[in-house]
């Protein structure tokens, strides 16, 4: 660690893995109340279970783009944080906020959270994702605002590297389009339209800023490759991410009340859409293949590669299959669905967090990587989560196949339950697979307290 | 040949692309913003259609159902469920909840009175009402 | 002079201008390419409506706009070559008679939107205008896209910033404003007079 304040990501770190932990054995229980439906009723309903599961998941990435964030920008800019003691308040604010939230899901009916919190005053609640009561979102405003200036002074003052100003637009661009979570029109077509505009242009849009800023970096240490051509290549795999995912939007306006001709922009842009993810894969290899050195910490070169696979596989591929608007006519709102979210957001989000925490923890706690014993068993959950996560998605798809094929194709489609019935043992097997994922959870954490073996220093 | 690549010129391309491509976004939502009031009939919008828009958002409906396919994929879409099963069964259905058969995914009851069922009912018309390009396929959503 | 053998040889070594000019202008062909494709296939399932709209297309004015483009390009080409000699002045001149082509392009085009938007005309009107519209604004905005490269361009070149030896700047430029014309030299025949 070669700045004092870069310590500051470490408790973001550790709550972002709390946070994980959480986030999966809230999909676990939703897991198996897919296939007992009544599990838990009435003391965790779904709808609670998923929003605290969607919720986790937002939340802990946040958390680990900030901690990121705090480690990565004092290295980069060559000075101390502006100002330290603001990234702790920070980070208390923004965990406390979160638990509240959570806990409030779980303690209090849906609409009695609604009416304590003001949501009357402004209604912004019970839409997909942005299920927080309006004070949480103030909040998370307020805390992300807080940490923008923190983080900008300390570009401000320090040297401007291009990794550092793509990481800031796009940590801007998060706060900025964060703001749409607070219209909400009574018109439902409106509103869905401008929902987009916080869910798309942040996970395909902004995050992958961040996300690429964060790979960089982390490229950069463990190949010690030129940062000119990182930085060239991290600029050109961006800019083929906005041009083709902002009108990529239109994916999401097929069949929401908007007009006909956002089936054609929809369509072909999103098309499109792999083409960076597919840069990205490239990128990672190469740059590794070129490694000007053998740093010490295999384990996040490994993230760091899975990363740009992953993201392919999950965003690129499968968000390809079911983009087009005539498949997309049969697909829209099934399982295929659920299959590409979880494939994405694992190989793109989760994965570049765990690359960052797992180049940047070693070195907080004074080392330059872990020890191999310590590496190994951190290798061991990346392949325990990554595999089943492919299988994950692959279930979940036979099941959305399935479920198309039952219920939205032929003469006498079965209704949305009977189809459910009929995909049972799909969602089964993704039950047991997701305890797979959880043992690699485990194991991965355990990694982190391994004493076995010497820790290395050398650089 | 990496000199007639340079990292300014990729900078440029990202800032340019990115500019341009987002006022291409704006100027298609400005013509959608013309476009949709004779497509999602606002004006049937009534009192009662806005109120069930807040009880369907305070219940939390979108973490099981889906509403023109977005939300969870748990429980039936209601995008047109008003067309599928008609006001009487809607109201009559979400008073029965939940149905208690074991193993079966249960839906928690609202204790929504009168006027509120016939605002959630309002509210699922209306968006029955939307022209969306056709979908979904078939009745059953 | 043009002939020069060095000048030659790089020609043949890499494409003219940044790379990173032709990631963009690969993206952007793709694009449209995409687009294209898309517009055969609508029509393949539309050829009447297609046929019977097209009708309403001024013709005249884009085949005017067609050989504005192609001349504005020849002047690129101009641009470029006087840049190798040295010459920055009349290389900026170039540039800037290649830009003046380009706003007579948006006159001529805006001309034709106007007719077209007071017959009522919009986007949602049907496949075929949809098409047409949206092909044609979105190289419309392309055009002045390239006249903002342009016109940086031409802005350093008049304050010297390119020579003989170094002019990549000019040939990135010329790159772009050449993919504009031959996007529009693909979009005439397409959308106004194929039937």
């Amino acid at each position: 660690m070669q700045y004092q304040s870069q310590a500051v990501a470490k408790p973001y770190f550790i709550a972002a893995i709390g946070l994980f932990v959480g986030q999966i054995l809230f999909g676990l229980i939703m897991g198996y109340q897919y296939v007992v439906g009544d599990f838990l009723f009435p003391e965790i309903p779904f709808n609670v279970a998923r929003m605290v599961h969607t919720n986790l998941l937002i939340v802990w990435l946040l958390f680990g783009f900030m901690g990121a964030t705090h480690y990565l920008i004092p290295e980069e800019a060559e000075t101390e944080l502006f100002s330290p003691k603001l990234g702790l308040i920070t980070f208390w604010v923004f965990l406390v906020a979160g638990a509240l939230t959570i806990v409030g899901y779980l303690m209090v009916p849906y609409a009695t959270l609604a009416a304590m919190t003001g949501n009357d005053l402004l209604p912004t609640m019970g839409r997909e994702f942005l299920e927080q009561p309006l004070i949480t979102k103030v909040g998370i405003v307020i805390v992300v605002l807080t940490f923008l200036f923190n983080i900008s002074m300390t570009v401000l003052k320090g040297r401007k590297t291009s990794i550092s100003l793509v990481l800031l637009v796009g940590l801007w661009g998060l706060a900025i389009f964060f703001l749409f979570s607070f219209y909400n029109p009574s018109n439902l077509v409106l509103d869905k339209y401008f929902w987009w505009w916080t869910v798309h242009l942040w996970v395909e849009g902004v995050w992958e800023l961040i996300l690429g800023a964060m790979l960089a970096f982390v490229l950069i240490k463990v190949t010690g490759v030129d940062r000119e051509v990182i930085e060239k290549w991290l600029y050109v795999i961006i800019a083929m991410t906005l041009i083709t995912g902002i009108i990529g939007t239109g994916h999401h306006y097929f069949w929401i009340g908007t007009p006909e001709y956002w089936q054609w922009f929809g369509s072909v842009f999103s098309a499109l859409e792999p083409i960076p993810f597919f840069m990205m894969t490239v990128f990672a290899f190469n740059m590794v293949n070129r490694r000007r050195r053998e740093h010490p910490n295999k384990a996040a070169t490994l993230w760091a590669l899975g990363t740009g696979v992953m993201a392919f596989l999950g965003a690129g591929v499968w968000g390809f299959l079911h983009t087009l608007a005539p498949v997309n006519f049969f697909t829209h709102g099934t399982q295929i669905t659920a299959a590409h979210g979880h494939m994405a957001f694992y190989g793109a989000y989760v994965m570049v967090n765990l690359a960052m925490i797992s180049y940047a923890m070693p070195m907080m706690r004074g080392r330059t990587a872990n020890s191999a014993a310590a590496q190994t068993m951190e290798m061991w959950s990346f392949w325990l989560m990554t595999v089943s996560i492919v299988f994950i998605t692959l279930f979940l798809t036979a099941a959305g196949i399935l479920q198309v094929w039952l219920q939205r194709m032929g003469t006498t489609p079965m209704s949305f339950m009977a189809a459910q019935d009929q995909i049972m043992v799909f969602y089964w097997l993704r039950e047991i697979t997701g305890f797979v994922f959880l043992l690699g959870l485990v194991l991965y954490i355990w990694s982190f307290f391994c004493k076995k073996g010497e820790a290395q220093t050398a650089a | 040949m990496s000199e007639t690549f340079t990292k300014a010129m990729a900078r440029n391309i990202f800032y340019g692309g990115a500019v341009f491509f987002f006022l291409l976004f704006l100027g298609l939502t400005f013509d959608t913003m013309q476009q949709l009031p004779s497509r999602d009939h606002r004006e049937n919008i009534t009192d009662s259609v806005v109120r069930g828009k807040h009880i369907w958002e305070t219940r939390n409906c979108i973490g099981c159902h889906t509403l023109m396919g977005e939300g969870a994929y748990f429980a039936p879409e209601l995008g047109n469920v008003y067309v599928r099963r008609g006001g009487p069964f809607i109201k009559a259905w979400i008073q029965s909840q939940p149905t208690g058969v074991p193993g079966r995914r249960q839906m928690p009851n609202f204790n929504l009175n009168e006027q509120e069922l016939d605002d959630m009912v309002a509210f699922l018309k209306w968006t029955s009402e939307v022209n969306t390009n056709k979908w979904p396929p078939n009745i059953e959503g | 002079m043009i002939n020069n053998p060095k000048v030659t040889h790089e020609i043949h070594a890499t494409p003219p201008g940044d790379l990173a000019i032709w990631v963009f202008i690969f993206a952007e062909l793709l694009a449209f390419g995409v687009f294209f494709v898309a517009y055969a296939f609508a029509r393949a399932n539309n050829v009447e409506l297609f046929n019977e709209s097209q009708q309403h297309l001024n013709r005249t004015s884009g085949a005017i706009n067609t050989l504005v483009l192609i001349t504005s390009s020849y002047f690129m080409v101009r641009a470029v070559a006087a840049i190798k000699q040295g010459l920055s002045k009349p290389c900026a001149l170039w540039i800037a008679s290649a830009i003046g082509l380009g706003f007579v392009f948006l006159a001529i085009k805006i001309a034709e939107f106007q007719a077209t938007f007071a017959a009522g005309i919009s986007l949602s009107t049907n496949t075929f205008y949809m098409f047409y519209l949206s092909l044609t604004l979105f190289h419309f905005m392309h055009v002045i896209l390239g006249m903002v490269i342009l016109a940086a361009i031409m802005l350093k070149a008049l304050r010297g910033g390119y020579s003989a030896e170094n002019h990549i700047g000019v040939e990135t430029g010329a790159s772009y404003w050449h993919m504009v014309d031959l996007l529009w030299i693909i979009l005439f025949p397409l959308v106004y007079v194929i039937r």
